[in-house]
């Protein structure tokens, strides 16, 4: 951390446009927003509803896997009326695809990297806006595009996608999926990630050219760390899956066949060709989603410990080891298809070396919580329970990366515990502490302590039952993608174990709703928030809740790094935290 | 507006178009990988019985673009008239190439007939369709209402991009026509 008296680093030139006129009051002028913090809320509002949709897609899938074949109670006549209430095995296929899809690309996505990227990036590094404001109009548009055309889908003969989320040849090529509405997703993921590289531009630019000055790379917000790697990863590797998409488009419209094998009349494609196409995005993508968590929560735990996070440095250069070594792991998901076992074997050293730079950000985060004056506010507890997640998540990763082990687990709800464990627990959590943490400030409402608490403890419990709960059952051999296990006579007597897991998945789904709750009265009666509610020194808290439409009125010059809590003079001042623009005489 | 402030936006458009230019560069460098494969898993190349491809006419319509390219670096010199040229000559391209995969189609060698086509056909679709993206950023900037003293920026970040494009160009009918 750098010495609050160091001279400020010439991070770069400094930025003083003048500020924006206001916006427009018309109603145009506020939904079609050129003010990033207008377009995050945007992004967060989008996430939020389609996490929604997916959370209901996942009580389905819970529903079936715990009662095959019975009708669903309560909505399922209105959701599945060609079949009495129950949910078909092509209505299963296609809910497991959605479900899947729609969280990561649509929910996960849009409230991370769109909402909080777009509400934080500007705010945290001390400007009034992105770099390309329109750009990023545009980038939220294309997203809404995108997003109407996968629900448009559902409503098409043959129905939504029913690949699976990663939509392999050949069952999401004209041969395994002759409907609509496979060729709308291929689609919807294209202009998805047409969406994201506009994103990734303008933070890149952003955090590159407009830092405050004084903002060094290394007083840099871990959080902004993590929106600025996680871009360079997305502008690099969702042209990949774009590609992918081309193709699969090619194949599915103009009857190319780069994803179907090749016959003995004409020379062809390769089904696996579309594996390492996926498969090379969709590996970083694994870390697309979580570097801004784990920025996040590195922030917050220093915040809400008083302490200053410990080894900031090392911290960085572990977020930057993932992201070089996460370009280099993919072949980690194809162990099964065949390929040469040297180039296997390089594949799960390579993975397990990534646990190497994963284990130091974890072990600063204990850091960082090792003596501190924690203060247990409704954030901290998310994040707590993230670092509890991530790190059965992360351990069990290792089970799947060695070869031997991977060839019984592979395709099995081990595999779905795992990456829910991170995909859908630790990124859930890193979401909602965000939510919890910057709702003051996008708001200018405090949101309820006691309603949060009541949100945290039924979610965090009842997901480690549910993801714990898969592992086990996986361990004992349950394949995922399945209509109905216990008509498997060896998977038969797991069936008591699904109606348990089901049962904390319920619980998981209600205690969404104490949030739900929480977020829309705290937005009419929230407590006014003051400008500095959790006292810390980031330059957002400096400004009134919410900021003003051009942000800062003078930009401001930083003077140390983030996280300096607990420092003696700040204590000599009668408070522990020192902000990051404070000059002291 | 001050210099200080429009030399920083340039120097903000150079960034942004570098990563843009990179993630452009992802998009065809993951198409031509699809092409290594399909073609490395190929028992020949060309597959036996597919018809001699035309290369004149694909390497004439290239000219057409890299003729599209020069006249937009003249334009940062001489004037917009230079870049209403390129936008002409970009637009020809496209017709052009148009022209050949109804050509390509009518001699079995469309998307669907064989490994070939099917390369051709995708590759060189998806590669106008940037150019056009190209055409549509000129045009925007020779519009009579545009800033004028945006436009040096626009062109400059609009030349860069069609260099980009006609590089991809050159990449795909050597890598494809010609190899």
């Amino acid at each position: 951390v750098t010495a609050p008296d160091a001279p400020p680093h010439p991070a770069a030139p400094p930025q003083t446009p003048t500020p924006s006129p206001s916006p427009s009051p018309s109603w145009l002028g506020r939904v079609f927003s050129t003010d990033h913090k207008v377009i995050g809320k945007q992004f967060l509002f989008l996430g939020l509803a389609f996490l929604a949709v997916g959370g209901v897609m996942a009580m389905l899938i819970r529903w079936q896997l715990a009662r095959p074949g019975q009708p669903v109670p309560l909505v399922g006549r209105l959701l599945f009326p060609g079949a009495g209430g129950v949910i078909s095995p092509a209505a299963y296929t296609s809910l497991f695809t959605m479900h899947g899809t729609i969280m990561i690309f649509f929910a996960v996505t849009p409230i991370l990297i769109g909402g909080f990227g777009n509400f934080c990036v500007p705010l945290l590094i001390g400007t009034r806006d992105m770099a390309f404001p329109r750009l990023n109009m545009l980038s939220f548009w294309t997203m809404a595009a995108a997003t109407a055309t996968l629900t448009a889908s559902f409503f098409v003969p043959l129905g939504a996608a029913a690949s699976g989320w990663t939509a392999y040849a050949t069952l999401s090529t004209a041969i395994g999926a002759p409907g609509a509405g496979q060729t709308m997703w291929t689609v919807a993921i294209y202009f998805n990630g047409v969406s994201t590289v506009m994103g990734a531009i303008n933070y890149i630019t952003t955090v590159v050219r407009l830092r405050a000055p004084g903002m060094s790379w290394f007083r840099l917000p871990l959080t902004v760390w993590g929106f600025f790697l996680t871009s360079i990863l997305n502008a690099l590797f969702v042209p990949v899956i774009a590609a992918a998409m081309v193709l699969l488009f090619f194949d599915r419209i103009f009857g190319t066949q780069f994803f179907i094998a090749g016959s003995t009349i004409r020379a062809g494609g390769d089904p696996i060709l579309y594996q390492h196409m996926f498969w090379l995005f969709g590996h970083p993508e694994v870390y697309i989603l979580i570097l801004p968590a784990w920025g996040i929560v590195s922030d917050l735990l220093s915040f809400f410990a008083r302490k200053p996070a410990f080894g900031y440095r090392v911290t960085v250069w572990s977020l930057i080891g993932v992201v070089v070594l996460s370009c280099v792991v993919y072949g980690h998901h194809m162990f099964t298809t065949g390929m040469s076992p040297l180039l296997g074997e390089s594949f799960m050293v390579l993975t397990m070396i990534i646990s190497v730079p994963t284990s130091l950000l974890f072990l600063n985060w204990l850091g960082t919580l090792w003596r501190g004056a924690a203060r247990m506010r409704t954030p901290m507890l998310f994040c707590v329970g993230l670092v509890f997640t991530f790190g059965i998540g992360g351990l069990t990763g290792l089970y799947l990366a060695d070869i031997v082990a991977d060839q019984y687990l592979h395709d099995t709800y081990f595999v779905v515990g795992h990456f829910h464990l991170i995909m859908a627990a630790a990124l859930l959590l890193a979401s909602f502490a965000a939510v919890y943490f910057w709702f003051p400030k996008m708001f200018g409402r405090m949101m309820s302590e006691g309603l949060g608490k009541l949100h945290f403890w039924p979610t965090f419990l009842a997901l480690n039952v549910v993801f714990g709960g898969q592992l086990l059952i996986g361990w004992a051999g349950m394949q995922r993608r399945l209509y109905d296990p216990s008509a498997y006579e060896f998977l038969a007597h797991l069936l008591p174990w699904n109606v348990w897991i089901s049962r904390a998945a319920y619980v998981l789904g209600a205690a969404q709703l104490v949030f739900v709750l929480n977020f829309f009265v705290s937005l009419r009666w929230g407590k006014p928030a003051p400008a500095n509610p959790w006292e810390v020194g980031t330059l957002e808290w400096t400004l009134p809740s919410p900021p003003p439409h051009h942000n800062f009125d003078v930009i401001p010059t930083v003077v140390r790094g983030p996280h300096e809590l607990g420092s003696p003079d700040a204590l000599a001042r009668g408070k522990d935290w020192l902000g990051q623009d404070e000059v002291l005489p | 507006v001050s210099p200080e402030a429009s030399s920083a936006q340039r120097l903000n458009g150079a960034v942004g178009m570098a990563v843009f230019l990179g993630a452009c560069a992802m998009l065809f460098a993951a198409l031509l990988f699809a092409y290594a494969v399909v073609r490395a898993q190929a028992v020949a190349w060309p597959p036996p019985g597919t018809p001699p491809f035309p290369r004149a006419a694909a390497a004439s319509n290239g000219l057409l673009l890299i003729a599209a390219g020069f006249a937009l670096r003249r334009a940062r010199g001489h004037g917009p008239k230079w870049a209403a040229v390129s936008l002409g000559l970009g637009a020809l391209f496209l017709l052009m190439q148009a022209g050949l995969w109804g050509r390509l189609v009518a001699g079995h060698l469309g998307p669907g007939t064989g490994a070939l086509g099917d390369v051709f056909f995708a590759l060189s679709a998806f590669h106008a369709l940037h150019v056009l993206g190209g055409l549509v950023a000129i045009a925007l900037l020779l519009r009579p209402r545009a800033s004028a003293d945006a436009r040096p920026r626009r062109l400059r970040l609009a030349t860069l991009y069609m260099d980009f494009v006609v590089a991809v160009w050159l990449i795909i009918y050597v890598a494809v026509c010609v190899a």
